[in-house]
């Protein structure tokens, strides 16, 4: 009898743990999937009784990379509990906020995470050694990233000047002209990019899913708007529970989503696919570049999403910049509550996919929380990807098959546990 | 020299939030002008740029050491092994922040700042908000030496 056994422990260059694990018995493929050994199952109990307006400051310390995402969520959800209406600018300002995230995450993963598995060195020390250039030039966009985040709400990870109703701190002119001339100037940096990756050999895979996104306002939606599917179907976002229909599974300590289908799919391949004929004009020219045209179904391609998304947070970034100049930008008092209860839910696009939070609020105080974030929506689509390729590599060294697992695990971008960052500390003279 | 402290760590997640606490404890502190104090939360990769920006650097953070909880102690990079093998074996953005970033900026070139680091066992990393007694107690003794690291360090 042959049996090839995989079994990698702690996924490395995905954040968080993750375990793949691959049987296969004379050719049959008796288990193949992502075991998560780590989750956060604390999200009510942390906000529990706490004042409505400190749950986004709580909430945003949950991850250093998706910060704004799970803050905006929260003010989405509060806001839509309270009744709140927010003004013009203060909805662009947190649309810049947001694209600022995007892309700094977006940077970190398509370049320390993915890159050097194309690039064939393993991981991004080397590549710092062997094409330091490469690596600079990702710290260079990762800079603007945060600091178009740090001029709005005082920093990028752990945004204090966002709030319910709107902003405690606003950009001066001056600034906003200044971060303009960033952007445009890493446009070159962001072409560099898109020949990187239009260069990278990346496998051919596809297996057709049901892509989920925010759509509907009439762009590339990252905040607010509708649930919709690539399977022709749209919720409002209050009925978020519909689509997720969360489910335990016996490996994963992760629920589990499906909505038509056994699983479905979020992110940026998954934003690309749904909106994709509202990209800013540039990105689109980008899209076409790479030969990405709607709707992708290679799992592999979703950094090449996150490149496209790239381009279209720097020229929408841009965009907005204009106008707020135009308009000039005002301090103004956050829009204030129209009642003290009541239970509203929020959606936000998050660089992993849509992110959602609802609370109930009494007197002013949080009674219950939900949050259901991207990568557990992913993880049912991960493990049918895997029991796909797996079949489709098998004559393959066992190395080769497990690398390409572990490639198609990062090609989600998954955050699966929020650590901290404990060091480990050896004494060398002990 | 320009001088940060930063504390490093996850406020809801137990002991990981002694960075923080000391951050906030020395707010109350008449530090120098030319001394930045950081609260930088779980900023992964981002502290290669964080540091490349000051000539010194003294950063708060939980740390396995094989340690009664709530004994700190200080050290710099080059006296420990900050588990630099992760990279290539089970490293993550977020696993090991300040390792990563050490060996990254190192790799680079671009991290020219001394550092000094203060490392506190933890009790307890699970979920939960608030530190442990015997961590908590650390709070006023590291505040002390980190203005003895820093009081004497020249403005220019």
């Amino acid at each position: 009898m042959s049996r090839l056994k995989i079994n990698v422990h702690h996924l490395t260059r995905v954040e968080g743990h993750g375990n793949i694990v691959v049987d296969v018995q004379d050719g049959n493929l008796k288990q193949c999937e992502l075991q998560i050994v780590e989750t956060p199952r604390f999200f009510e109990a942390m906000l529990r009784d706490k004042p409505y307006g400190d749950a986004s400051h709580i909430v945003s310390r949950i991850c250093g990379i998706c910060a704004v995402g799970h803050a905006t969520a929260s003010l989405r959800a509060t806001e839509n509990a309270l009744g709140v209406e927010l003004s013009e600018q203060t909805v662009l300002l947190r649309k810049l906020m947001m694209h600022g995230e995007i892309m700094d995450s977006h940077i970190l993963h398509a370049y320390m995470l993915v890159a050097p598995d194309f690039l064939g060195v393993g991981s991004v020390i080397p590549l710092a050694k062997s094409a330091p250039d490469v690596v600079l030039r990702a710290l260079r966009m990762k800079k603007v990233a945060g600091d178009l985040c740090a001029m709005i709400a005082g920093r990028h990870t752990h945004p204090i000047a966002m709030t319910v109703g709107g902003f405690t701190h606003f950009p001066r002119e001056d600034e906003l002209l200044a971060l303009r001339e960033r952007l445009v100037a890493m446009r070159a940096d962001n072409q560099a990019t898109l020949d990187l990756f239009a260069s990278l050999e990346l496998p051919d895979f596809v297996r057709d899913t049901e892509y989920i996104a925010l759509s509907g306002t009439g762009e590339y939606t990252f905040i607010d708007g509708v649930i919709a599917s690539t399977d022709g179907v749209t919720k409002p976002i209050a009925d978020y529970r519909t689509v997720t229909n969360e489910i335990v599974v016996p490996h994963s300590s992760a629920k589990h989503t499906a909505h038509l289908r056994e699983s479905y799919m979020v992110g940026a391949l998954a934003r690309f696919n749904v909106n994709y004929d509202v990209l800013h004009p540039k990105a689109r020219e980008a899209a076409d570049a790479l030969g990405l045209t709607p709707k992708v179904i290679n799992p592999f391609l979703n950094t090449v999403a996150q490149v496209v998304e790239i381009v279209h947070c720097t020229e929408d970034a841009i965009d907005i910049i204009d106008y707020l100049v135009d308009k000039g930008v005002f301090w103004e008092e956050p829009a204030e509550p129209t009642r003290d209860y009541g239970t509203g839910s929020g959606g936000v696009e998050v660089p992993r996919g849509v992110l959602f939070h609802e609370y109930t609020i009494e007197a002013g105080k949080i009674v219950g929380a939900n949050c259901v974030i991207p990568t557990g929506q992913n993880l049912g689509n991960i493990d049918r990807d895997m029991r796909k390729l797996v079949p489709e590599i098998l004559d393959q060294p066992k190395e080769d098959i497990t690398h390409s697992l572990e490639m198609l695990v990062r090609a989600y971008d998954p955050c699966i546990s929020c650590s901290t960052h404990i060091l480990n500390v050896e004494f060398v003279n002990e | 020299m320009k001088t940060l402290v930063m504390g490093i760590g996850n406020i809801l997640r137990g002991d990981d939030g002694i960075g923080a606490a000391v951050i906030d404890a020395l707010q109350g502190d008449a530090l120098p002008e030319h001394i930045d104090l950081l609260d930088a939360g779980t900023p992964g990769f981002e502290l290669v740029l964080i540091m490349q920006d000051y000539d010194y650097v003294v950063v708060v953070d939980a740390a396995d050491m094989g340690y009664e909880p709530g004994e700190w102690r200080m050290f710099t990079p080059d006296e420990v092994k900050l588990q630099a093998g992760d990279l290539y074996l089970r490293g993550t953005l977020h696993y090991a922040g300040l390792a990563e970033a050490l060996n990254l900026g190192e790799a680079l070139g671009t991290l020219t700042a001394k550092i000094d680091i203060i490392g506190v066992q933890p009790a307890t990393i699970d979920w939960q908000q608030g530190l442990s007694d015997p961590v908590a107690m650390t709070i006023a003794p590291i505040c002390q030496a980190v203005l003895n690291l820093v009081q004497h360090v020249d403005p220019a």
